[in-house]
């Protein structure tokens, strides 16, 4: 109890040496605070976006369709799909696709095609399918014999609306599939790869053409927050309890994404460390001082009978008590930095594009680990740098320390 | 023969054999204290006096355990000091010798009612018995009502005073007081030099000072002087 009392009032000993150990705490807990709640904001904005333009966040397939995608690996029973999915409570909307490989043509012009079935009001509603479209116009229903096709395609195909395609096949039966659509919308999704080979069809029209009555090779679901998705992606897993099925979030069946994403991330740590250090060097040099100007004190303290032990825990309560206030009000200013920083996000005058997707403005996060983890490098490292100075005052030589000469 | 030795001992509170001490400075030898026998009984008001670097500090320093003697032993209340561990004569040191030095006392931080109840705290004592005795010996030393004030507000002649309070509060057998009065006025000094010879008429600790101020040695009861680390004269006073 005493030795909290020393130590809490030696705070107040060296005003300025103190404002300014406690300066550099602050500062650092707000630099991490702020870097941490920046980096996962626009990571996750990143992600988010570039999941929700096609991908959703979670995946549904058949057990080994993501590794070898076939025509004949489908769900066959969406009605559970669609009955899980409703009772899963974080999923913000789900959408069915039939996936196939296919031949088009308009007059003398062919092009190979991927062919993809999609639900119109599922997929708008998943993947904002027609805000993507810049000409012509949606689907007018599941089963109408319409197609949209992807902006790089209807250019090789010298394709505009109202025109009617023609496009083979193989069907699920074994026999050829044929047919002619008309082209009823052009869709730039952002990515052009994607828009050189896409060619949507209604759902229940694909399903049809390929005599997959009823199924399906994909579903994509979007949630409402993306740090959930690890967890509502094993709810979904546990609840259709079907090893028939695999569920996978985005990590796994946007792997190279993901990878770069992370490699990115990578960048924080250095930051951090950075701030570490800053802490590190503003805390040691002024508890260093106080120490070798304290040491006459602790002489006395040890001559009448204090313990090294202490002694080391009068100079670690006095940082440590300084780095809980730091901590507190850097919290608050943290909270504060982040929260404007989350609503209002930094427009960039330059939009930066990644893998197809526009981004005009970042936005902050508020997360638990923006405030934990700075907590603890404050914590940690103004700890870890007090402990040589208090090692040194708690092997002050009273003899030694209060001799004169 | 050995036997005997050991009750002669006993019947001191400090008893020294030969102590020497060599410091090594930049491999230079210093020999602070050359050869020491030095018997106190309990109730003694002593004064160690000398020229500055005649051994004095470092002789109240081997005697406490603070520092240790190079040749020779050291009894304390009949125990060999040599022969305790580090915590053990820590703890022994606590609850043995009070020790009032020449300055920077005092925990600047603490209250003087804190500093003052300091070792009890590390005793263990109770919060009554501590509160009761602070009181008690805040009341000896003349600074009754003075409880609540910071050291840094006092001047020297009082921050000397607490402490005193701080190394009698519990009630050692033992005061070593090393040049208490060098940052003091004559008058101050004398005066403080009373209170501690009433203290120690009333309780029967034993004081041993180290000085080179007339105003210590006019008082003390005996007087032991050195010179090179030697004991030059040992005079008891009449009276
Ligand atoms: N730690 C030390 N290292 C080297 N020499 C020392 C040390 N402490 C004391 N001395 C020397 O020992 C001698 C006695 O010093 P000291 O005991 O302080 O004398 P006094 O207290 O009588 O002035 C002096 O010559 C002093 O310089
Ligand atoms: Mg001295």
């Amino acid at each position: 109890m005493v030795l909290l009392k020393i130590a809490f009032r030696n705070i107040f000993r060296q005003r300025r040496r103190t404002l300014f150990t406690a300066l550099s705490m602050f500062g650092g807990f707000i630099l991490a605070a702020f870097f941490i709640g920046w980096a996962d904001g626009t990571y996750n904005g990143i992600i988010d976006m570039f999941t929700r333009n096609r991908l959703g966040h979670i995946q549904i397939h058949e057990k080994d369709y993501l590794d070898r995608p076939s025509l004949y690996k489908t769900i066959n029973d969406m009605s559970v799909i669609n009955r899980t999915l409703e009772e899963v409570s974080g999923v913000e909307s789900w959408t069915p696709r039939l996936y196939t490989a296919g031949l088009a043509s308009l007059d003398d012009k062919t092009a190979g095609v991927q062919i993809l079935g999609i639900d119109p009001v599922r997929e708008n509603k998943t993947t904002s399918f027609n805000k993507k479209i810049i000409e012509g116009r949606a689907f007018s229903s599941a089963s109408a014999a319409e197609v949209i096709l992807g902006k790089g395609l209807a250019e090789i195909l010298k394709a505009g609306v109202e025109d009617e395609i023609v496009v083979i096949s193989q069907a699920a039966d074994g026999s050829i599939a044929n047919d002619i659509y008309r082209l009823i919308g052009i869709t730039e999704s952002g990515d052009e790869m994607t828009d050189r080979t896409a060619f949507y069809l209604p759902l229940e029209e694909a399903q049809k053409f390929l005599v997959l009555e009823g199924r399906v090779h994909e579903v994509a679901v979007t949630i409402n927050n993306l740090n959930d998705v690890e967890r509502i992606h094993r709810i979904i897993e546990e609840k259709l309890d079907n090893p028939r099925l695999s569920v996978e979030p985005w990590q796994e069946f946007a792997r190279s994404f993901y990878m770069a994403m992370k490699a990115d991330k990578e960048g924080m740590w250095i930051m951090l460390v950075v701030i570490i250090i800053i802490v590190a060097v503003g805390v040691l040099n002024t508890v260093l001082m106080s120490v070798l100007e304290r040491q006459r004190e602790y002489g006395v303290l040890r001559a009448v009978g204090t313990k090294p032990s202490q002694v080391i825990r009068i100079v670690l309560l006095e940082i440590t008590f300084l780095a809980l206030f730091c901590i507190v009000a850097g919290a608050i200013a943290g909270l504060l930095i982040n929260t404007y920083f989350a609503s209002h996000g930094l427009s960039l005058s330059n939009p930066i594009t990644y893998g197809g997707i526009e981004i005009r403005a970042m936005r902050s996060e508020i997360n638990t680990r923006s405030f934990f983890i700075p907590a603890l490098i404050v914590l940690l490292s103004a700890g870890f740098v007090s402990l040589f100075p208090a090692l040194k005052a708690a092997r002050t030589d009273p003899a030694r320390s209060m001799r004169f000469h | 023969m050995e036997e005997m030795n050991v009750r002669k001992i006993k019947d001191y509170i400090v008893y020294t054999e030969g102590l020497e001490k060599t410091y090594k400075d930049n491999g230079l030898e210093v020999k602070a204290v050359r050869g020491i026998d030095l018997r106190l009984k309990s109730g003694e008001f002593t004064a160690v006096v000398g020229p500055s670097g005649s051994g004095k500090t470092t002789l109240l320093n081997i005697i406490s355990g603070l520092d240790t003697a190079t040749r020779g032993e050291v009894w304390l209340k009949g125990r060999l000091l040599s022969k305790m561990k580090k915590r053990e004569l820590a703890d022994f040191r606590r609850d043995n010798i009070g020790f009032i030095f020449q300055a920077y006392n005092l925990i600047p931080v603490l209250r003087v009612e804190e500093n003052v109840e300091y070792i009890m705290l590390l005793q263990g004592v109770n919060k009554l018995e501590r509160h009761k005795r602070v009181l008690e010996i805040l009341d000896e030393v003349g600074l009754q009502g003075m409880g609540n004030r910071l050291p840094p507000k006092l001047s020297g002649g009082q921050q000397q005073r607490v402490a005193i309070a701080r190394a009698m509060v519990s009630r050692p057998a033992l005061i070593l007081a090393d040049e208490p009065t060098a940052n003091l006025d004559s008058k101050t000094g004398g005066a403080l030099l009373d209170m501690m010879k009433e203290l120690n008429r009333k309780t029967g600790m034993t004081f041993l000072f180290s000085t080179h101020d007339n105003i210590v040695v006019e008082r003390a009861r005996r007087v032991i002087t050195l010179q090179d680390g030697k004991i030059l004269k040992d005079e008891v006073k009449e009276r």
